[in-house]
């Protein structure tokens, strides 16, 4: 299991997870954030979510930081993540090098082609788009890739995600279905 | 009520003016605030008060500064280059003693710049920003919580001063989401007998910023000049951490500040004594205590998103004595914990 932000190294005395989610405008990113941000907030804690993109409508890049902590948060940016999730390219390349030593990679493998040459971190390469793609609908790659990071990484419980899903979905049972399988599926990769 | 609940930056903006009795909005959509201007919309007009999307900036603070004089609680919100375009009507609000509300979400300039946050208006905001000798009182939030906690202090303090009230917030602060616990509304807004309501029964009121008479308009001055005064000794704020025992200071506020209080907590952890000084009003700055910390023997870090603008207030208040250093990112970039962190290992 990866070692969460705070301890020795981090100073004061809480624990903290700190996840950075990058890739393409359009892929899920700042969705699959916003659902760990929810969910931290239901389990009580502190929590912070940060987009950061470009001016293009679709296809820039985009990222989300999202922090959930037992104590205040500080830097609501996140150079070093304890867990990176890169859905394209350019996001592997930003995150590979900058996750904590014992941290959690997940990498899209639809898109990124490379593997990560760093023995100290666990790294998860998920087929996001061919595995959606079972599920009939490739939108749920995000959610994919959200379900490796929990099957790895107790950043919240993946019931307290499912909880947030059947607030957000209530009414659209179809979607709040595939989005389960979907979950489901990425705990699966670990 | 203290109910917890998760909200965005500018939404919260929103909330806490709804909160304190806001009664007219004005605005024009610019990014990274626009989110604030479509909560208004869908809020304001089912509460009974008004709502309008303006056809420039221009209009938009021209229409606060009527909305003003009748006495309501009146705002408007922006970004940086819509910023600029207001200052010819906040300065005429200056004059005329109307109060009202601007939030500035500040992204990267000069000109069209980008959209990524930055705080490199803080001389604009601090030193007035339009011609003529006046202030804004201006309010620098950090977090999600102190947006709502201050816009609801800044409707207070513009009633207060007669003065228009500034939320000087980076499009980063304005972009995230964090828990807050929601505020109480006002329940009795201040009585305005200055305020434009029909003059049956009493005499005229007259809202304007000009003086026919050249020899009257200096006093006129005078006593805006005492009121900021007033400001400089009532209304300073500002938070200390850990500042007891600390040899190195941070001064950093807006989301500079989150990162800064990151960096502070890791220089902690090696037993160094860094502290953080973080303004929350920055018109009227908090001079004396960071006077007080330079007269201890503190060094200095200034940890901001422009080409270095606090620092000079920061070396005014301090003087030449200390060393006095900038950590700095500029252009829509945030500043990182990290980055801070480096300048202080070079301090130590």
């Amino acid at each position: 299991m990866p070692a969460r932000s705070g301890g020795d190294e981090e100073g004061g005395e809480g624990l903290s997870w700190e996840v950075t989610i990058s890739g393409f405008g359009g892929q899920g990113v700042l969705f699959i954030g916003r659902l760990l941000l929810e969910a931290g907030f239901a389990g009580g804690q502190q929590v912070s979510w940060l987009p950061y993109y470009s001016g293009e409508k679709r296809g820039g890049m985009c990222t989300c930081f999202v922090n959930i902590s037992d104590e205040r948060i500080g830097s609501i940016f996140i150079s070093h993540p304890d867990v990176g999730v890169a859905m394209n390219p350019a996001a592997y390349k930003m995150l590979e090098p900058t996750v904590k030593q014992d941290g959690l990679l997940i990498v899209n493998e639809s898109l990124v082609k490379t593997k990560s040459q760093r023995p100290d971190i666990k790294t998860i390469y998920v087929p996001s788009v061919e595995a959606a793609r079972e599920l009939g609908d490739e939108t749920v790659g995000n959610i994919i890739a959200l379900g490796a990071i929990l099957a790895s990484a107790p950043v919240v419980t993946t019931s307290s995600i499912i909880k947030v899903l059947n607030q957000m979905m209530s009414k659209n049972k179809r979607q709040l279905e595939l989005n389960k399988a979907a979950l489901l599926k990425g705990c699966e990769y670990s | 009520m203290s109910e917890r609940t998760l909200m965005g930056g500018n939404i919260a903006i929103a909330e806490g003016a709804i909160l304190a009795g806001c009664g007219a909005y004005f605005g024009y959509p610019i990014t990274p605030q626009n989110d604030l201007l479509e909560y208004m919309a869908q809020q304001l007009p089912a509460l009974g008060r008004v709502f309008l999307q303006t056809e420039s900036e221009l209009a938009a603070i021209n229409m606060v500064y009527g909305a003003s004089a009748t006495g309501v609680r009146a705002m408007t919100s922006t970004s940086s280059p819509g910023f600029s375009l207001q200052q010819e009507g906040i300065s005429y609000m200056a004059g005329a003693e109307a109060p009202c509300v601007i939030a500035n979400i500040m992204r990267a300039g000069p000109g069209l710049g980008n959209i990524g946050g930055a705080q490199g208006d803080y001389m604009q905001c601090t030193r007035g920003g339009g011609h003529g000798d006046y202030y804004l009182l201006t309010l620098a939030p950090s977090s999600v919580q102190e947006m709502m906690d201050l816009t609801m202090l800044a409707f207070e303090l513009a009633d207060k001063y007669r003065n228009p009230t500034l939320i000087m917030a980076d499009g980063f602060l304005g972009q995230s989401v964090e828990s807050i616990v929601m505020r109480d509304a006002v329940k009795k807004l201040p009585e305005k007998k200055w305020a434009i309501t029909g003059a049956k029964g009493r005499p005229k009121n007259l809202i304007n910023s000009f003086e026919m008479n050249p020899l009257d308009h200096p006093a006129r001055i005078k006593l805006l000049l005492e009121k900021f005064e007033r400001m400089r000794i009532n209304e300073v704020r500002y938070e200390s951490m850990l500042l007891d025992d600390a040899t190195i200071v941070l001064v950093a506020y807006g989301s500079a500040a989150r990162a800064a209080m990151t960096a502070m907590k890791l220089a902690r952890k090696r037993n160094w004594k860094v502290g953080l000084l973080r303004p929350i009003t920055v018109f009227p700055f908090p001079n004396q205590p960071l006077a007080d910390l330079a007269e201890r023997g503190c060094k200095f870090l200034v940890a901001e998103m422009s080409g270095g603008q606090m620092l000079e207030d920061v070396r005014i208040s301090v003087g030449n004595q200390n060393e006095i250093k900038l950590v700095n990112t500029y252009g829509g970039v945030p500043l990182t914990a990290d980055q801070i962190f480096e300048s202080i290992d070079l301090m130590m």
